[in-house]
């Protein structure tokens, strides 16, 4: 235990290091697309020359047609793809430079929630929740501390013991939000998080969302949905067929 | 650390539990290829065993001439003795020979009236030689043929085992053979579908691992429950071949005691079980091992 914290330690100074940056160092970016594109195999590119600077506490909205590449812009954050030209920066370290032994660290630091919930069904909320902890080696009374805080502050603190079909669509997702803040991340990553929910929990979920940002966390909100985007009311990019054609920093949703 | 190991046991066992009839499938072609591997070496020991005591009842008789006299045949020993070659050399006399004869046809009227006829003691005298090594007999044959006593000599008496060895020797290393060649059809046989198994496994836990991955575990502790899930059915794989080969043994022990020096199969393997049981359990844990780490680095992207 103690030498995973200790190798904890020397990631995070290790992606910090001063030789992987690059050029404009403005501490307040977290998150810097830098001629970013992304194709696969004998497809049209997915992505194409993005430019993108999202700042440390920054609300964000990306929104465009199912097919314009916001998922994948999302998935190049969390580095499930890697960028075909380009790189990624996170706190102006590329993102190609941590190796595939660092990358769960990187992870960590990154919150995801998507359309399709992915909890586990055979596990209860408690579990659901504990399971990302358990993953990461941390010990059981920190999890049996840490878990139910979380819970409470999403409003399930009475629902731990449920399993997830016994909860409605917006419970449901509340569960994935406790899932993505158990390590206390830097960037919440949304992708079309009210995808599946009625409007009453969508609007819901955009005001928990604003709340954790307002907390200071970093929120990356993927969407098509008109109302969520217009709730949210924060910066607004609009992605059409992998390039960025709108950046509004006092968003309203629509197509430019 | 050890938490993470304790936590992807308490995820093995339960793997292994939950997938029943795919855990049975996989444990029972490894219990085949492991009880080959027993048995083949088992028979292998017991083979050994077997030409020891037949190696150790060769000898050579020389025989003297009737008129020899005993000095001149104990001077004949004395110098035999002196090679490093030879283990032992026994002195039997006329009358010990015929003790012996009589002894060992005791039930033979007809020997015994025709020899009651003859009056006189019939046999020679000789020396029985034992060598260390039986392939230093016929070293010694050629020593004896050319020796200073030579003459004295009436008759060598070697070859009479030599051919039994010879053929023991080879069908044991055919034995051996066959089982080697067994032992590792079943082995690639058993990697194939421990193979499967957990590929089956983690295709069913592929949410899961995509949940592991997307909340940042680290690659170990997605990894580790597959590999104890591997040695889970390698032991539990060598217990139960272990367990078969012990009640075949103790089956077929009826029929084939004589075999052994101690003349009870079964306890001969009990002597050795530890040995083969760790074999087994080396083995089993290896194949277990080896098929889950190469099922994952083919299914699992991390």
């Amino acid at each position: 235990m103690k030498k995973e914290r200790k190798i904890k330690i020397e990631e995070t100074e290790d992606m910090n290091e001063e030789k992987y940056s690059r050029e404009s160092k403005d501490p307040s970016v977290l998150i810097r697309f830098d001629h970013v594109s992304k194709f696969f195999k004998d497809d049209k590119d997915v992505l194409s020359d993005i430019n993108l600077e999202i700042k440390r506490g920054e609300f964000i909205s990306i929104v465009g047609h199912s097919g314009a590449g916001k998922s994948t812009l999302l998935k190049l954050i969390y580095a499930e793809e890697m960028p075909t030209v380009g790189s990624v920066y996170f706190d102006e370290v590329s993102l190609d430079m941590i190796s595939r032994r660092k990358m769960p660290y990187h992870r960590r630091r990154i919150g995801t929630i998507f359309q399709d919930f992915k909890l586990l069904p055979k596990k209860t909320v408690f579990e659901n929740v504990a399971y990302a902890m358990e993953a990461c080696g941390a010990p059981k009374n920190e999890i049996l501390e840490d878990v139910p805080q979380i819970l409470d502050i999403v409003g399930l603190g009475d629902k731990m013991e449920k399993f997830p079909h016994e909860l409605s669509g917006g419970e449901q997702q509340k569960v994935v939000l406790a899932r993505a803040l158990i390590h206390k991340p830097l960037v919440i990553a949304a992708d079309e998080p009210t995808g599946n929910l009625d409007p009453v929990s969508s609007i819901e979920m955009v005001k928990l969302l604003l709340e954790i940002n307002k907390l200071g966390t970093t929120v990356i909100l993927a969407s098509h949905d008109r109302e969520v985007v217009n709730k949210a009311a924060k910066r607004v990019i609009v992605l059409d067929h992998g390039k960025i054609i709108c950046d509004d920093a006092k968003g309203k949703y629509k197509m430019c | 650390m050890f938490l993470i190991i304790g936590r992807a046991l308490k995820e093995s066992f339960i793997n292994f539990w939950r997938n029943g009839w795919l855990s049975v499938a996989a444990v029972s072609v490894l219990v085949l290829s492991l009880f080959v591997v027993g048995a083949v070496f088992m028979l292998g020991m017991v083979a050994d065993n077997v030409l020891k005591n037949v190696e150790n009842k060769v000898n050579i008789s020389v025989y003297f001439k009737s008129d020899v006299a005993e000095e001149k045949i104990q001077a004949s020993k004395k110098d035999l003795e002196g090679f490093k070659e030879i283990s032992s050399v026994e002195y039997i006399s006329k009358d010990k020979a015929l003790e012996i004869f009589k002894r060992d046809n005791a039930d033979e009227q007809v020997i015994m009236e025709s020899l009651e006829e003859i009056g006189e003691n019939p046999l020679l005298a000789s020396l029985v030689i034992k060598a260390n090594n039986p392939s230093q007999y016929q070293v010694i044959v050629d020593y004896v043929n050319n020796a200073s006593f030579k003459d004295d000599v009436s008759r060598v008496n070697y070859g009479k085992n030599k051919d039994l060895i010879n053929r023991l020797n080879s069908i044991i290393l055919q034995i051996k053979k066959i089982g080697l060649v067994l032992a590792g059809i079943f082995g690639a046989v058993s990697i194939l579908i421990i193979f499967n198994t957990i590929r089956i496994t983690i295709y069913t836990h592929k949410q899961e691992i995509e949940v592991m991955r997307l909340v940042g575990s680290s690659n170990m502790f997605i990894r580790l429950p597959f590999i104890f899930e591997g040695i889970i059915y390698g032991v539990v794989a060598s217990l139960v071949a272990s367990i078969i080969l012990m009640i075949a043994i103790k089956f077929i022990n009826v029929y084939a005691s004589s075999v052994v020096s101690s003349g009870n199969l079964f306890a001969f393997y009990l002597d050795n079980a530890l040995y083969i049981l760790g074999l087994q359990i080396a083995i089993g844990a290896f194949l277990g091992i080896a098929s889950s780490w190469i099922a994952m680095r083919k299914y699992l992207k991390i």
